[in-house]
């Protein structure tokens, strides 16, 4: 279970960087090309994926926080 | 394209920040480094620091390149006025106020935002109407029907006229059309942009069509 969480968490924390360059190559098209669909494209989706790209980011480290606190926990009950 | 990035400080920090963030993701996808604490700071500024500068970056440019007379002439309809404005022969309204530098590429936005507290929003909410309506009703149009058919939503007002032309100064009163004409145009009775004034602004434009009993006070 564990293996399979650390292996689930490293494959989002990809498709978290995955995402990110998506977002990050929306925006930058708007900047090159400055017309209303590219535009339109950057402030909705391109933003739209950095943001769930950064929640995943924050989701999987917090998850490792809690898990490290946990087996502090457990090797230290006191 | 480097001069272009160059030329705006906004793009050239959105694009910087967009580079450093895609390098450091490139780095992380195609090394595979443990995540230990240093890899999740590397994270933090490629997933979260640097895009999010690049989005708050981009926005401003963004919304600075919605003013520009090139995104208003992006859309194949709206050539024929983005030509005529930017044509330095051109003596309609709008081009004799795109040569005056104060307006210069942004004359568009210029002369058709709304002012007031919340002009900006409802002009952007208009922009997006806009959109909307090429998209469905205006994108296979031919230019030549285009021309001939598409107008101005609402009259143009007089008080877009105003935020430069106050109607104050002596010079302006000393015309005599303009005195006796002052609180009819003051009152938007008389438009500027009519024909007789100074317009029509654009050599095609056409009046706008008469309210509806919704638009109607």
């Amino acid at each position: 279970m564990t293996i399979w969480s650390r292996l689930s968490g490293l494959f989002t924390l990809r498709l978290s960087a995955v995402l990110t360059l998506l977002g990050l190559a929306f925006m930058v098209w708007s900047m090159l090309e400055p017309t209303p669909l590219p535009v339109m494209l950057a402030m909705t989706v391109g933003q739209g994926l950095g943001t769930l790209a950064f929640g995943i980011y924050v989701v999987i480290v917090v998850r490792e926080l809690v898990r490290e606190l946990r087996r502090a926990r457990e090797r230290d009950p006191s | 394209m480097v001069s272009w990035i160059i030329s705006n400080p906004f793009i050239a920090a959105a694009t910087a920040c967009a580079a450093g963030s895609a390098l450091l993701l490139l780095w992380y996808l195609l090394r595979r480094p443990a995540l230990t604490h240093a890899t999740k700071l590397v994270l933090l500024a490629a997933i979260g620091v640097l895009p999010l500068a690049t989005a708050t970056t981009g926005n401003v440019a963004g919304f600075e390149a919605t003013k520009a007379r090139r995104f208003c002439g992006s859309c194949h309809v709206m050539t024929p006025y983005r030509d005529d404005s930017q044509d330095p022969h051109s003596t309609a309204l709008a081009a004799r106020h795109a040569r005056n530098a104060l307006f210069g590429e942004d004359n568009c936005y210029a002369c058709h935002a709304d002012y007031g507290m919340f002009g900006t929003v409802a002009t952007k909410l208009g922009g997006l109407r806009h959109i909307y309506e090429y998209v469905l009703h205006y994108r296979n149009m031919p230019l030549d029907e285009a021309r001939r058919t598409i107008h101005i939503r609402r009259p143009f007002q007089n008080a877009t006229c105003m935020h430069c032309h106050s109607t104050e100064g002596p010079s302006w009163n000393a015309i005599k059309e303009h005195a006796s004409l002052l609180d009819r145009v003051r009152g938007g009775d008389v438009s500027c942009a009519s024909a007789g004034c100074h317009g029509p602004a654009h050599p095609f434009s056409k009046p706008a069509p008469p309210p509806t009993q919704e638009q109607l006070p």
